[in-house]
């Protein structure tokens, strides 16, 4: 064959192409347990290895021989606990790298594809992704301080540990509404006199949001049921409309529910003070707290038929093959609080400061209003003590896993007509 | 028809003859040299994350076993393709949403246009009043994140359908604006214009400076009215820039997210971008992956549509080497009336979001705007426990003063790679104009353009984990982010050097080169000193996106390299909106005085005499 110029450019161009290609196809999907994270598993003790006793002491010491621990973080919040971290277990540099939900997924994700072991610890919410995508795959492993396993309800720690719980529940504008909340149960919200005065945080751009939908959604017996409580009637479904989790949500997006990008404007939006015909919001409980800090005159709808908070939880767990395993034992500790804490220990706010923060620890910026931890022996915080009298449902990550997108799919159907 | 064959009396390929002859035509030719090096190069660092993208968008993912249970984790799948063109949820998911874009990409590009073409020429070609200062001033509103915009206007026209305290309007009057004025498609085509409007005026003035006023009077001469002159001369002369800024603004435009999820979200306006955010939100990457990739297919045939009208025609050299002479004309009685306009302009897209930002900062109570909620611990307060989790001020916060250098770091060296990237690409698609690697160029130094930018970070976390060949990891390093601003905003330089180059004839090189005189020189001497006016403002326009860029770095930055940005972020997210706004005060700040120094440097240097940016 006679190598002309043409066949040379093509010979060229095809080797380029060839090598690019190969390039790209050699970014794989799956981790399975190596020999290295066996061997890894075993040594720190977690996965299948973990044990029912171990000796504190030692761990400590190993992290500080470790040095370093880093973290990645769906929260920000973090930030106010490094100083304080640090000065409770000296030669551990606290490195914390805020990253939102998503990113800290996608980041620990493509880390451990590209074969970098960066970081210890990750905490986010995102519970079908979390349980199926990271543990599931081997990417975390649980770990719960041997110290606290009886301190911690089962739920909240099996299959992974929670770091915090929080909750979507609906606020009420107390100006507006001077006889306390305009509704006892939520299919109210779909009523004519509701047209265009209920706000929700985008589910589509909001984790915790499109959680708050799914425990609805997640239980269609019990919302079919509290509409015949409601109406004496049965529900009638739309068309193509599968039950009546699905249905609430199509009747109020067919009611003209406002969606907010921002929760947080959202809460401020419904709570202003002097408004006469005020929004309800549905929204994170946390932002009750800004009752205090804006003026706000919000208040939570604690009896509703048949669910007054739909609770998400935020997670944490030790990364696969993570360099300095200790002192990511010594950090998730550290997040749960102190261990001599218990429900009749005073705290005071501000949290972040004194002896609360010695008692609190990693639970200090989160001791808000709507904010719980997973221990059963810490306290409720100030302004949130009616979570124990509200009905509440939890979103199982099986259910968001499954049927997430689906319901994704279905809100951007009716929610673009 | 026998067929001749061509081949006969040259000499073979592979012979020896052929190859000094090849080489020795090489010499020459520099621009293939450059050409093939930047193609290479580019060929790695965009098409590499290019092909993942495509490859990713037909794979099967973790997240599809909710469609499909028993699906293939990794396989191939049409599923995505499926789902964005032929399901019931494809008017949701795409066409809808690409209609809104599309709608709202024409009527911004068209008003940009507009504005920036009036204001270039006023400048350039008026002898209005103030114009030093208009001119700078003129890109301060593109210095600002443009959401900043959208909040100013919510502030104003927000009426009931969000609650909350009072739109401005709606306290003075009493009376609501209707939801169309105050949300949707009409307020965010007016902000985005108000914003992009930079891109066409930037562009157009540097190319309206280098028209030489004696084409003009040639025209006049000859007996041209004086809008035949502007229609017959003057407006082909402007058509590369003119082209160019339609390109960029345009699919800016569909790209852009934060305006229209803060202004449509509440009216349920969905454009495309959002619908990208929302499924990478998701982690729905198929779907995410295939959107993209037709916003690059449309990206695509539009750069390939202007390329068309501009390319084919050979007229557009306003650089000869010949006598060159500015011409203002007189505004007579208009001076006056035409700089109010000008500042009334600056007013609103200036004064008005920076005052907002400024007030913001000051509050004790976010959203309070009473002399009495006034404060200015946000700026300099120590730290108290009680405020903002006891995070202290502006200027005694370490972290702010770090993020704020590694910032600037970021945006000069961006900067500054970026001109010299642009002006090597835009030198090696002019001069090869015509032939395929010239097109190739072109194309692919577009690309970044339109990748969703976190999907870029994130492939480059894979592509820079280990090193290739001589390059160590990158990953981790400051250099990873320079190397990822300096792609995502090579569109803009090439784009930019490329008009710039057009505009210098190509007799000034040779000339130059039958005296003997070296590439080397040749570049320095005569190419990079003539398209320095188009080369800063694209390197101004690179310092400024590389500034206020976030979703781009934010994987792949490390906590001791973070920027102003991703401070905000965090501010943002941890709803402390006195600390944001400062924040984004200082960074709007510091990009404004930054470039304002730059420009009176460049001025001092003499390329101001060419320029008005």
């Amino acid at each position: 064959m006679k190598l002309t110029r043409s066949r040379f450019l093509q010979l060229v161009t095809g080797t380029a192409a060839a090598a690019m290609f190969s390039s790209v196809a050699t970014f794989s999907a799956a981790q399975d347990i190596s020999a290295e994270l066996e061997a890894w598993l075993v040594e720190n003790s977690l996965g299948p290895n973990v044990v029912e006793e171990e000796n504190w002491d030692d761990i400590v010491a190993a992290a500080t021989e470790e040095g370093e621990v880093v973290i990645y973080s769906s929260s920000g919040r973090i930030a106010k606990l490094v100083d304080h971290f640090q000065a409770l277990y000296p030669g551990i540099t606290l490195t914390l790298f805020d990253l939102g939900s998503v990113k800290t997924i996608e980041k620990a994700i493509r880390e451990q594809e590209a074969g970098i072991f960066n970081v210890d610890v990750i905490t986010t919410g995102n519970s079908g992704q979390v349980i199926y995508e990271l543990l599931g795959n081997n990417r975390i492993f649980n770990y719960v301080p041997a110290h606290f396993v009886d301190r911690i309800p089962v739920e909240n720690r099996d299959p992974l540990l929670i770091r915090v719980n929080e909750a979507i529940v609906f606020f009420y504008n107390t100006d507006a509404n001077p006889d306390g909340a305009p509704i006892s149960n939520v299919w109210e919200l779909t009523e004519d006199r509701f047209r265009g005065r209920v706000g929700i945080k985008d589910p589509m751009g909001s984790g915790s949001s499109l959680m708050g939908l799914a425990a609805l959604v997640q239980n269609p017996d019990e919302m079919a049921a509290a509409y015949q409580r409601l109406t004496g009637e049965e529900l009638v479904l739309g068309e193509g409309v599968p039950d009546a989790g699905y249905e609430f949500v199509r009747r109020m997006l067919e009611n003209d529910i406002v969606i907010f990008k921002s929760g947080s404007k959202l809460a401020d939006a419904a709570g202003a003070a002097g408004q006469e015909d005020a929004m309800i919001a549905m929204t994170n409980m946390t932002y009750i707290s800004r009752n205090e800090d804006k003026g706000n005159v919000n208040a939570m709808m604690v009896d509703l038929d048949p669910v007054a908070r739909m609770v998400y939880p935020t997670y944490m767990a030790i990364a696969a093959n993570a360099p300095n395993p200790n002192a990511a034992k010594v950090l998730i500790a550290y997040l749960l609080g102190n261990p001599e804490m218990n429900l009749e220990t005073e705290l005071v706010k501000p949290y972040i400061e004194g002896d609360s923060f010695d008692m609190l620890q990693g639970l200090a910026p989160y001791h808000d209003a709507g904010s719980v931890s997973p221990r059963s022996d810490v306290p409720l915080p100030e302004g949130g003590e009616v979570w124990d009298d509200m009905v509440g449902w939890d979103i199982s990550a099986e259910f968001m896993w499954e049927q997430g997108p689906k319901l994704r799919d279905f809100w951007m159907i009716y929610s673009s007509q | 028809m026998a067929p001749v064959s061509r081949t006969r009396d040259r000499p073979a390929f592979w012979s020896l003859r052929n190859f000094s002859y090849q080489a020795y035509r090489l010499k020459n030719r520099p621009e293939l040299i450059i050409g093939v090096l930047a193609l290479v190069f580019l060929g790695f660092v965009v098409m590499v994350p290019l092909l993942q993208i495509i490859k990713e968008a037909f794979t099967f993912q973790r997240y599809d076993l909710a469609y499909q249970p028993d699906g293939n984790v990794g396989g191939f799948t049409l599923l995505h393709f499926d789902r964005v063109f032929f399901q019931p949820i494809s008017k949701a998911l795409f066409f809808k949403p690409l209609i809104n874009s599309l709608m709202m990409g024409v009527a911004v590009t068209a008003i940009a246009l507009v504005v920036g073409f009036s204001l270039a020429w006023l400048m350039v070609r008026t002898n209005v009043h103030f114009k030093g200062t208009f001119g700078a001033m003129l890109v301060f509103p593109y210095m600002m994140p443009s959401w900043v915009m959208a909040l100013a206007w919510l502030s104003l026209f927000k009426n009931d359908r969000i609650g909350g305290s009072e739109g401005l309007l709606t306290y003075m009057t009493g009376t609501q604006v209707p939801d169309w004025v105050a949300y949707g498609y009409l307020p965010i085509v007016f902000t985005l214009a108000m914003h992009y409007y930079a891109y066409a005026y930037l562009l157009i003035s540097g190319a309206l400076a280098t028209v030489d006023s004696e084409l003009e009077e040639a025209g006049a001469t000859s007996g041209m009215g004086k809008w035949k002159r502007i229609r017959v001369i003057t407006m082909p002369l402007l058509m590369p820039a003119i082209g160019s800024a339609i390109v960029l603004t345009f699919i800016r435009i569909l790209g852009t997210f934060g305006t229209p999820a803060l202004l449509g979200m509440p009216v349920r306006f969905f454009t495309f971008s959002t619908q990208i955010y929302a499924s990478i939100n998701a982690r729905n990457q198929g779907d995410a992956y295939i959107l993209a990739l037709v916003l690059i297919v449309l990206a695509v045939s539009f750069i390939w549509i202007n390329s068309r009208i501009i390319g084919v025609r050979k007229s557009y050299v306003t650089m000869t080497g010949k006598g060159f002479r500015k011409h203002e004309s007189d505004l007579g009685k208009w001076r006056w009336p035409a700089a109010i306009i000008v500042i009334l302009f600056l007013c609103i897209t200036v004064a008005l979001p920076l005052i907002l930002l400024l007030w913001e900062s000051l509050t004790l109570i976010p959203g309070n705007y009473s002399l009495s909620n006034l404060t200015s611990y946000f700026w300099a307060g120590q730290g108290n426990m009680q405020l903002a989790y006891g995070e202290p001020g502006v200027i005694h916060n370490r972290g702010i003063l770090e993020a704020l250098g590694n910032s600037i770091k970021l945006g000069f060296a961006a900067a500054l790679f970026n001109g010299a990237l642009g002006l090597l690409v835009g030198y090696a698609v002019v001069r090869g104009r015509g032939a395929r690697l010239s097109r190739w160029l072109e194309a692919i130094a577009f690309a970044p353009y339109i990748f969703p930018s976190i999907a870029l970070g994130a492939i480059y976390i894979g592509m820079f984990s280990t090193n290739i060949g001589p390059i160590p990891a990158l990953y981790g390093t400051f250099t990873i982010l320079i190397l990822i601003t300096v792609i995502k905003n090579l569109p803009f330089t090439s784009r930019t050097g490329i008009a710039a180059m057009l505009q210098i004839h190509q007799s000034l090189e040779e000339t130059a080169r039958v005296q003997g005189i070296g590439w080397f020189r040749r570049m320095f001497r005569i190419i990079i000193p003539l398209s320095m006016s188009g080369l800063v403002a694209g390197m101004l326009l690179t310092f400024i996106t590389a500034m206020r860029e976030l979703s781009l770095i934010i994987l792949l930055i490390s906590p001791g390299n973070n920027v102003l940005t991703g401070l905000i972020f965090g501010y943002q997210e941890q709803d402390m909106a006195q600390h944001s706004a400062a924040v984004t005060l200082m960074l709007v700040m510091f990009i404004i005085l930054i470039s304002v120094i730059v420009r009176l440097m460049s001025r001092r240097a003499g390329v101001g005499k060419l320029s008005v940016v």
